[in-house]
């Protein structure tokens, strides 16, 4: 079956296209999903579908069977084994992105195969069950691409303002900035327990969401911010 | 076919059900009349290790009067609501719709609260609680809480209650002597409706005054026709008194398509039914 | 000698609505079923099945299933190999036909979804279902072949390695085999100066949905080795074995116990049965294995599925002169035990009652990646009955006249019996005019068509349509000799054993294998008429290849018209057998022994004795005649010389709601035909249980697949199975115009039925809309499709135009086969 969402989001098409080279960001995108591991442009992982009665897990692998970054195009085949043995499902996910100045706007289509006994559930359900979780997953990616154009002040040639400030900030406050040069999983943590309430807020809310799916880049500056706003509000 | 493994557990109390739900989370399931858990257990769409029974809990089970409202325990099995005097007299439509489920054999089994819970948006039960404006009374660790009908039903299989908390009982504001009739659109008897609308009307002298009506299997939930019900307020209790508000019944509604009608199909479905329903709960 | 008069009651047992002597035990639950039954040591198989319509085998790993608690073991199709057998077709419809080699669990494609690749055999059936899910496979999906239009392009193919999906092309021509005219000549000749109507029919696949699953059981421990099966078929079953197996044939026993319900659905020979017995074989262990309701749906072949494309030439006074058939069938992803010949067998039954002037029939079977095809109650003759009396009704239309008229117009009058059809079939009797004349009485037809105008010219909501089908079958499965000629690998004889016990009592053994049929009440009373021993007396053994060791099994209707006549020559030849036995106890000439009500008696005296007491005599064997073996057993094998052909005459009312489009049967009434009546009351249950299917074709059912090669309707939710909620009372009533070929008279009633009721409705459907321009609404007749049908002006699910094309124009849309399902 094919299904379609669409959205736009508030940032130019390049840092958009950016944000999706992680093919485990991108799959984590999907509800219940985690990526046990990456290799090159495949992941593997499972995908635990919850929705009333039903449960089922899936486990398998998707792969950017195409890149192109001219048109801002990728193809991600996905295929899963339910670990029951019911059947198997397959997503063939192609996400293009037509920029628009400041905004991108963004189409996913996804071909989805469901086989075996989900897919006899009865009354076509699975077929709702599916367009709901993808539009779960789409909604992922646009939270994520609207995060991405919040953080991109810090993270764009400005925050070289706080990352210089970071360096002298970190003599002043020598125990904390000290924890965010180290692993940023690491820092993560000890950041929220030291910091003010305001920060505690901070990375309570924004940082669960995204320590998982993004890499050091994103954190790091999160961290940092938080450890300026802690600076500030002292 | 054979289920998978699991534990099984029959509290008497609803807080015995709640602490073995609070230590096994999501790997446990809630079995009221079982006549949907079951199901999906036997076709293994899912494995819980653990699964409760709520059926020795008596303060599940019983109506009873609490002033201008019934309460219904959410383990009343539908045949019980068929022919319970309470229900029959103060709130009409839930008995009609209860006769209405399936068959005999699962009308003694299967619940209401189960059957809300569960949330199917083609369950019965579900589009006749929300044109009654139930509330429903839902258990957790940190006490219980009422949810109105309409905030109750949040989408495909998806209600307001928590992982860690159980449906006690269901709030029904009394419609004492309003007329109500279930109409359902089916192929075969024992199927779920291809489309179904819950309509309770108060009429007197051929007028119809107020109606509530909701739709079943319209959508992800069950729905309210609320530009119908504005529709009817004042309307002959004829055919073409009633016809020109039930031709807004599918307004804003995007029905599924499947193997018994797609999406027009069953928007003029409910047209039709609506109308249907109205007259027949107004000739009550 | 005393002369114990015991004088059994003068009333016959043949035509008595007895009770059947089945239902104590199937009622009280005292009955075993394959699945009940235990054994020491026995294993409990599940099977692995493949999620994919079409994929390469890459990889089976069994590692963790086979670790798993309980478990024996754990066997692939590459495990098992060739000593698996094959799951043969019996019936190669033409020496060319193209038959994939059918493993039973495939070593390195599968070519349907639900497929087996793998088999667990564990302590206990929990445990095999538990450890199945363990095995993991990995496929590489291949494009699959769904659509059967789509197949007949060959531009994907379900067995790459084949070629082609088209197994086979098989005709009947009237000018080619010299009964009739060429068919092309009659059809221009309408064209020019009479009416020629074309129209494409699509019958719908169907699930056979018994009640009981199927279920197996082998034990290899005994002297031979023992196979339960809920079949129809224990000795082809067993033939087949050997055949394929590399058993000997004396070295296998195989017994159907009671079975629930076959349907033509357990006429086959199964991968289910031949996995179980090789396991069973493999490890020396008795092994069960019962299926589940989903995996019957998926797995146990499909009825119907074809496309059909039909030409009718008349006159312009309304007599047909010409009829033309170009079938499509679905075989799916394998050729079945009966296969190709299911569709082959209404080539003789399109035609119907009617006279023409030529006739052709032409069908090719195809292959797809979907669940094998074969023989569904009817199989072939359904699918014909529908075709002619949906175009009778089309040609009422285009007449202008009453559809009853048209029909009588052109059927074989009630003189012209015997009547040698264009199709080459001799019809031995019957008398469709009489039929009909009842049938019209019981329904009320004039009342009826009063009503319809009314409500037309009133403009109704509900409108009412009468639907009609006159029909004729083809049973009493079959002449060997015409089998051998269309390629069929069996013969169609049937036998029957009457042993005497000593004790009076009667044992008799038929090769028949019922399932529901009530064959020990049928022919309990056939046997006791002809011997004159008590009802209750007689016993039938049958379905246990130990006991019945020769029979070629229930189906086609063919048990009573050709067992029952071995079961009646038989008897006579016990009477024969015994007469010598009894005039040398009687001191009398054979001459002068008459043999009436179980007793032999002198002409002209009071002496005589029971056949019971000559039973007894031979058991002692104390004084018989000098050169007389001491037994009066006596057995049949029993070849008929035609098939048999029931008629009847159908009428359906039935009301449709315009505003949804909901179907409600008003009124049903058939007038059955059947030659003599054994007993009305199973005749009822036949027709009764016969009809509903047939309904629910026209109503309810339809096996739908998606575009991955699922099949979605895949439990009872979504293939809707019609209860005793869903259909009205039938009222049925008889005409009788006994069979000319055999002793009894009678023509079988298996699946008249099923084979008529499905026109009569959808006809009905039609009739009540069509002066809203509408002349077919596909089946099964949703109240979607029939709201659509009345409401757009391009009706959904109509196969052609509105207006009778003058040409099959190639270049109009196919379409699809789950049009309209939403699929």
């Amino acid at each position: 079956m094919d299904l379609e969402h669409s959205f736009t989001v508030p940032v130019g098409v390049e840092t958009a296209w950016a944000e999706f080279q992680d093919i485990a960001s991108v799959a984590e995108c999907f509800p219940g999903a985690t990526v046990s591991g990456v290799e090159g442009d495949t992941f593997n992982g499972s995908v635990k579908v919850k929705l009333g009665p039903i449960a089922l897990v899936y486990n398998g692998s998707g792969t950017f069977t195409e890149k192109d970054e001219a048109n801002h195009r990728f193809v991600v085949d996905a295929k899963g084994k339910d670990k029951r043995g019911n059947g198997t499902a397959g997503a063939k996910v192609t996400l293009t992105m037509d920029g628009q100045g400041d905004s991108t706007d963004v189409k996913v289509v996804t071909d989805l195969a469901i086989t075996g006994k989900p897919a006899q559930f009865g009354r076509g359900v699975m077929q709702d069950v599916s367009d709901k979780l993808l539009g779960q997953f789409v909604a992922c990616l646009e939270q994520r691409l609207d995060n991405s154009a919040e953080a991109a002040p810090a993270a764009a040639p400005t925050p070289a303002e706080p990352a210089p400030s970071a360096e002298p900030a970190e003599p002043a406050v020598a125990p904390q900035p000290a924890t965010p040069a180290s692993p940023p999983a690491q820092a993560a943590t000890p950041a929220p327990a030291r910091g003010s309430v305001d920060s505690l807020d901070l990375g309570k809310t924004v940082l669960p969401v995204l320590v998982k799916a993004y890499w050091k880049p994103v954190v790091v500056a999160l961290v940092v911010i938080i450890v300026v706003i802690w600076l500030i509000t002292r | 076919m054979i289920p998978a493994k699991f534990d099984y557990l029959a509290p008497t109390s609803v807080e015995d059900a709640l602490r073995a739900l609070a230590e096994h989370g999501d790997d446990a399931k809630i079995l009221g009349g079982g006549q949907s858990l079951l199901p999906v257990l036997r076709m293994r769409l899912n494995a819980p290790e653990l699964v409760i029974d709520l059926g020795r809990i008596d303060s599940l089970r019983g109506v009873r009067e609490d002033g201008d409202a019934l309460v219904i325990g959410a383990m009343t099995t539908h045949s019980e609501m068929i022919t319970d005097e309470l229900v029959r007299e103060h709130a009409l439509l839930l008995s009609k719709a209860a006769a209405e489920v399936a068959d005999n054999q699962i009308r003694h089994r299967g619940t209401f609260g189960g059957s809300c819970a569960h949330a199917d948006p083609a369950g019965d039960m579900g589009s006749a609680a929300l044109a009654m404006d139930a509330e429903f009374v839902i258990a957790g660790p940190g006490g219980t809480r009422s949810v109105p009908a309409k905030e109750f039903f949040v989408d495909l299989f998806e209600t307001a209650i928590g992982e860690d908390e159980i449906l006690t009982e269901i709030r029904v504001p009394k419609k004492t002597g309003w007329g109500a009739h279930y109409e359902k659109f089916v192929r075969v008897a024992h199927q779920w409706p291809i489309v179904a609308v819950a309509a309770t009307v108060n009429a007197s002298g051929g007028t119809i005054s107020e109606a509530r009506v909701a739709l079943t299997n319209m959508g992800s939930t069950p729905l309210r026709a609320t530009a119908t019900e504005s529709a009817l307020a004042g309307a002959a209790a004829t055919e073409d008194g009633v016809r020109p508000a039930a031709e807004q019944a599918a307004d804003g509604t995007n029905p599924p398509s499947d193997l018994n009608g797609d999406s027009d199909y069953r928007k003029h479905l409910a047209t039709v039914l609506a109308r249907r329903a109205v007259l027949k709960a107004a000739g009550e | 000698m005393t002369v114990v008069d015991a004088a059994p009651e003068a009333r016959p047992e043949i035509g008595r609505d007895r009770r059947r002597k089945e239902d104590q035990r199937l009622i009280t639950g005292r009955t075993r079923w394959t699945d009940n039954i235990t054994l020491p040591g026995m294993l409990h198989l599940a099977m692995v099945r493949s999620p994919y319509a079409h994929a390469k085998i890459l990889s089976i790993d069994v590692e963790a299933a086979d670790k798993s608690l309980n478990i024996y073991e754990v066997f692939t199709g590459k495990d098992l190999g060739d000593s698996q057998g094959v799951n043969a077709n019996a019936w190669p419809i033409t020496p060319e036909q193209i038959t994939p080699n059918h493993l039973p669990m495939p070593t390195d494609r599968v070519v349907f979804a639900g497929e087996i690749v793998a088999v667990v055999a564990a302590r206990t059936a929990a445990e095999a279902r538990d450890a199945a899910e363990l095995v993991d496979v990995e496929y590489e999906v291949l494009p699959a072949v769904l659509d059967l239009k789509e197949a007949a392009e060959d531009k994907v193919l379900a067995h790459p390695d084949l070629g082609t999906n088209k197994s086979a092309f098989w005709q009947l021509d009237s000018a080619g085999q010299g009964t009739g005219r060429a068919i092309d000549e009659v059809i221009d000749e309408a064209r020019a100066d009479g009416i020629v109507i074309e129209r494409e029919y699509r019958q719908q696949r169907l699930i056979p949905a018994f009640m009981e699953p199927r279920s197996v059981v082998v034990d290899p421990t005994g002297e031979q080795i023992t196979m339960w099966s809920a079949t129809q078929i224990p000795h082809i079953i067993r033939f087949l074995l050997a055949a394929t197996t590399g058993v000997p044939e004396s070295k296998i026993r195989v017994i159907a116990p009671d079975v629930g319900g076959g349907f033509g659905g357990k006429l086959q020979t199964t991968p289910e049965e031949w996995i179980t017995w090789t396991v069973a074989r493999r490890i020396g262990k008795p092994c069960k294995y019962t299926e589940t309701r989903s995996e019957s749906l998926v797995s146990a072949h499909h009825g119907r599925d074809q496309w059909q494309k039909l030409t009718l030439a008349a006159t312009k006074e309304g007599r047909v002169t010409g009829l033309k058939v170009d079938l499509l069938a679905d075989l799916g992803a394998y050729v079945g035990v009966v296969g190709g010949g299911v569709p082959v067998l209404g080539a003789w039954m399109f035609n119907s009652i009617y006279k023409w002037d030529a006739y052709q029939f032409n069908c090719t079977t195809l292959l797809t990646n979907k669940t094998w095809v074969d023989a569904y109650r009817g199989a072939g003759r359904p699918e014909a009955t529908y075709a002619i009396e949906r175009m009778m009704d089309e040609l009422a239309a285009e007449l202008g006249q009453d559809p009853l008229e048209v029909r009588e117009r052109n059927w074989i009058k009630h003189e012209e019996f015997p009547f040698t059809t264009v199709a080459g079939m001799t019809y031995d009797s019957g008398n469709y005019e009489a039929a009909t004349a009842k049938a019209k009485e019981m329904f009320g037809y004039d009342a009826l068509r009063a009503e319809q105008k009314e409500r037309r010219d009133r403009g109704d909501r509900v409108q009412l349509g009468i639907g009609i089908s006159t029909f004729t079958e083809m049973c009493g499965l079959a002449p060997s000799r015409v089998l051998g000629s269309l390629n069929y690998g069996a013969g169609g004889w049937e036998h029957a054993t009457v042993r005497m016990l000593p004790t009076g009592k009667v044992e008799v053994i038929t090769g028949t294998s019922a399932h529901g049929q009530g064959h020990e009440t049928a022919f309990s009373q056939i046997v006791a008429d002809r011997l004159g021993v008590p009802f209750e007396d007689v016993e039938i053994l049958h379905g246990d290849t130990q006991v019945s060791h020769k029979g070629l099994d229930t189906y086609g209707s063919r048990s009573l018209v050709v067992g029952g006549e071995a079961l009646v020559l038989a008897a006579d030849k016990v009477i024969e057998k015994a007469k010598p036995l009894a005039a040398h106890l009687l001191e009398a000439n054979v001459d002068d022994l008459e043999f009436s009500n179980g007793r032999y008696s002198v002409r002209g005296t009071d002496q005589g004795m029971l056949i019971s007491e000559v039973a007894l005599a031979t058991f002692a064997a104390h004084n018989y005649p000098e050169g007389m073996e001491p037994g009066i057993d006596a057995e049949s094998t029993y070849d008929p010389v035609n098939f048999s052909f029931p008629h009847g005459t159908h009428l359906c009312a039935a009301e449709i709601d315009t505003e949804t489009g909901q179907v409600k049967l008003r009124k049903y009434t058939c007038v059955d035909d059947i030659g003599n009546i054994i007993n009305p009351l199973i005749v009822a249950g036949q027709v009764h249980g016969g009809l509903v299917q047939g309904i629910a074709q026209a109503l309810w059912e339809e096996a739908v697949y998606d575009d991955s090669g699922t099949l979605v309707s895949g439990s009872f939710v979504d293939y809707l199975l019609p209860t005793a909620a869903d259909t009205i009372n039938f009222d049925i009533g008889h005409t009788t115009s006994p069979s000319t070929t055999n002793t009894l008279g009678t023509k079988g009633v298996g699946e008249a039925g099923t084979i008529a009721s499905t026109p009569a409705v959808v006809n009905a459907i039609v009739d009540a809309v069509r002066h809203l321009g509408i002349n077919d609404i596909q089946m099964p007749c949703t109240p979607e499709r029939v709201w659509k049908a009345i409401h757009t002006s391009s009706p959904k699910g109509d196969a052609t135009e509105a207006a009778a094309m003058p040409h099959f124009d190639e270049s109009e849309p196919g379409q699809s086969s789950t049009e309209g399902a939403g699929a």
